[in-house]
């Protein structure tokens, strides 16, 4: 018996580790098959399966057992199986299952991404985006909290939070005292902290990086700029507490914010400290590395000239397109 | 006069003491099971018995049992869930109250059978004098040495503890149980693992209703095959059925499955029929979380052969002319009640116990309610109906928990089955106030009914 299962998604067969997520085995191939996920966080354990984006249909239950499963499947927190067949964007029982979800998902949000600091990075923005209706079916007035401090440098918004628990699983996990989680039930449960104590520890601004709308903010940022206008830039520090390998925004000259780097899930790479967050915003404290890769389907790479057209020398020394060859391919591509 | 296993001997005076309790063959089923079965005998008994779970899903609970895990040197748990919160259904704290020690006894066999020492009965909250009744139940059956160690010179422990819980209706739902019995917030969990393999504290735990536990005693008395000779089918044995509404004479009924609904309603050996003389118009037959269906389809079946209590029989053709036996919770309207005021109320309930973990469970119960309330007090629209459709659909199947499930088929099945009525609200909204849309024709024989009922 291998120690590798073969499992097919949407007609693509990969071969993944034995317990491996479908949602992380469709990672593995990459693109547009891979379903969205709001609320599963690979950095948290314990996180996903509640926001119910990532639902996929198993049309073959797996080699042994080949029924389909009755139900859509929350693809982060179901593993995979020998022989199993997944359909996700070749199903249209998924599509609209998702549009469905994507629906409940916004009946109670705000929308008020005008005003909004998660504006052009936000996760639900993109999701509403693809999957969204363009009118709401909804009437009835949206539930409202009042926004508070958690400590000085975070606030919450607790009317954007799609209540994912991806804050809560890091504050209970990557810091060492839980001071904050859910109170309430139903829809009117709400992301708080034990009589508005303040979350104060070396890692705490960590839930802003991982809220994926912009429930969870940076008070140091906060209306400063939108995030399409900043360029980010990827740099490190030698950092005591943490790995200090940040991105860095800036507007002209200045660093308008520090952010843990991000991968393509969005989900940070490795988690950052407070001090490297929300005190170093001065360019002598950062040894720069080189402009962050920013998706072109992404409104924040507007102006960011990746794609390069080759400089008419180039175009006509065969010696200098072997030398560029990586970034010209990088160009044919589009 | 059908069989009574569980209630036989429901009138005998302090049939909720110890002694009583004997005297009326109680803990019979203890000394036969520690002192004569090995525990595979006891689960293999349960197994031939068909026992089906009394909690609403049905599932085979001989196979339940036997699906646990058993790896060496883990504790394995036995959780009793009598968080009996859903609307229609009262028979377990029926049973608590007035023979805790049948309860107790299923217990004691129940673990014995699983290889659990410590086990837990986890009662609703509000259920406060259930819980002082358990207590001391356990504390006259621990005197006794029915509990505790080496019980009755056989070398089996068990401890059995009562366990209060806050009083949310989704702390039934089993995962959820189990982390609000571990302390946490009463969230569903994730499923797989199971609890059959990692529950309570990550160990192997059964989580069983009270009804099916209590059912375990007369099994392990008469022996599992004198228990399936009982019933109709698939559905053997007795069932208690919670019946209310306009009834002559709601409670709490023993039932051998297989009973016809008809003779359920109007034989004056059971409710009587409907009060004040009027006439059947709905019933949801299984608690609240299960398929409402007009009287002439609870009645007979889509083909004209009459519907039985049972399984099988209640969800004969499928969501589109039938229902579920769920839990047992049956509750009759009579011809002046309005089907939409009902259904706003059953989703009220879901809107306020939803967990608010899932996002299509906790945002669209909520907007049903706020749908369904704006139709009964006149203000809906036309398009209102199917969007309602629409919403229950979009939940269904896509939540943790079947909350979402349960909050979704009263709904859609009201509106499957009543669709005129809604109309009526929002074509007559002030009439709609006053008076209520009455029988129509939905008493009417099957052959017409279907028109309506196609979906």
């Amino acid at each position: 018996m291998s120690d590798k299962v073969k499992v097919t998604i949407d007609g693509i067969t990969v071969e993944v580790a034995p317990g491996t997520s479908i949602l992380n085995a469709a990672r593995q191939i990459g693109g547009d098959i891979v379903p969205p996920a709001m609320c599963y966080y690979s950095k948290l354990e314990g996180s996903g399966g509640k926001c119910r984006t990532c639902i996929v249909k198993v049309s073959k239950g797996s080699e042994k057992d080949p029924r389909p499963m009755p139900k859509l499947v929350a693809s982060c927190r179901t593993t995979v199986m020998d022989g199993m067949e997944v359909q996700n964007i070749t199903s249209p029982e998924v599509i609209e299952a998702r549009s469905g979800v994507v629906e409940m998902l916004l009946i109670n949000h705000p929308l008020d991404c005008p005003v909004c600091d998660q504006a052009g990075e936000c996760d639900l923005q993109n999701l509403g985006y693809e999957h969204g209706l363009q009118k709401t079916r909804y009437e009835f007035e949206r539930r409202t909290f009042d926004r508070i401090d958690i400590g000085d440098k975070i606030q919450l918004h607790m009317n954007r939070c799609i209540l994912c628990y991806r804050c809560v699983f890091t504050a209970d996990q990557i810091t060492n005292k839980r001071v904050h989680g859910i109170l309430n039930r139903g829809d009117h449960s709400e992301i708080s902290t034990y009589i508005l104590a303040a979350v104060d520890n070396d890692f705490s601004g960590n839930v802003i990086d991982v809220c994926p709308v912009g429930a969870l903010t940076d008070k140091t940022f906060r209306f400063r700029n939108r995030v399409w206008f900043t360029k980010p830039i990827d740099a490190h520090r030698d950092c005591p507490t943490c790995s200090g390998k940040v991105t860095l925004w800036y507007k002209g000259d200045d660093v308008l914010r520090v952010t843990a780097r991000k991968d393509i899930y969005g989900e940070v790479e490795e988690f950052i400290c407070n001090t490297c967050r929300f005190d170093k915003k001065k360019t002598s404290d950062w040894v720069i590395e080189h402009p962050t890769h920013i998706s072109d389907a992404s409104v924040i790479a507007s102006n960011h000239y990746e794609t390069l057209k080759p400089l008419p020398v180039i175009q006509n020394n065969p010696q200098l397109q072997q030398a560029n060859k990586v970034e010209l391919e990088k160009t044919a591509k589009f | 006069m059908g069989r009574k296993l569980l209630l036989e001997h429901i009138n005998v005076p302090g049939i909720n003491t110890l002694d009583v309790y004997r005297q009326n063959g109680g803990y019979r089923a203890v000394e036969k099971a520690l002192k004569n079965l090995t525990p595979d005998e006891v689960v293999e008994e349960v197994k031939k018995s068909g026992l089906r779970g009394r909690g609403g899903a049905g599932f085979p609970t001989g196979m339940k049992w036997s699906f646990l895990a058993k790896p060496e040197g883990v504790a394995r748990y036995m959780v009793c869930n009598a968080d009996e919160s859903e609307p229609g259904t009262f028979k377990d704290r029926y049973l608590m109250t007035h023979i805790p020690h049948a309860l107790i006894e299923g217990m004691i066999i129940s673990s014995f059978a699983l290889g659990a020492s410590t086990s837990y009965i986890y009662v609703r909250g509000e259920m406060m004098p259930q819980i002082r009744i358990l207590e001391r139940a356990i504390a006259e059956a621990k005197n006794a040495g029915f509990l505790g160690k080496n019980i009755l010179g056989t070398g089996y422990d068990l401890e059995l503890y009562v366990q209060p819980g806050g009083g949310a209706y989704i702390c039934g739902e089993e995962t959820a149980l189990l982390e609000s019995l571990e302390g946490k917030r009463g969230n569903p969990r994730i499923k797989p693992p199971f609890p059959a393999i990692a529950g309570l504290y990550g160990c192997p735990t059964v989580v069983n209703n009270v009804e099916s536990i209590a059912a375990v005693v007369p099994i392990i008395n008469d022996g599992g095959e004198e228990y399936a000779k009982i019933g109709i089918g698939r559905s053997t044995g007795t069932k208690l059925i919670s019946a209310s509404g306009n009834l002559v004479r709601p409670g709490v009924y023993e039932i051998e499955l297989g009973l016809p609904v008809e003779e359920f309603i109007y034989s004056d050996e059971w409710c009587g029929g409907i009060a004040n003389g009027k006439r059947l118009k709905a019933t949801v037959a299984g608690g609240s979380s299960v398929p409402v269906l007009p009287a002439n389809l609870t009645l007979k079946l889509a083909n004209g052969e009459p519907r039985l209590m049972s399984y099988e029989s209640l969800s004969e053709g499928g969501f589109a002319t039938g229902t579920m036996l769920g839990s047992g919770g049956f509750i009759a309207f009579d011809e002046d009640q309005c089907i939409v005021r009902n259904t706003w109320n059953f989703s009220r309930f879901y809107h306020h116990e939803s967990c608010g973990q899932c996002s299509p469970c906790r945002e669209g119960t909520g907007w049903m309610e706020k749908v369904l309330h704006r139709l009964e007090y006149g203000h809906g629209k036309m398009s209102d109906i199917d969007l309602l459709v629409n919403v229950a659909k979009n939940i269904e199947g896509n939540t943790i928990c079947p909350l979402g499930d349960a909050a979704a088929w009263p709904v859609a099945s009201a509106i499957r089955h009543f669709r005129d009525e809604f109309e009526w609200h929002v074509n007559e909204p002030a009439k709609a106030l006053k008076t209520n849309y009455g029988l129509a024709n939905y008493a009417e024989p099957i052959a017409k009914a279907e028109v309506t009922t196609g979906n």
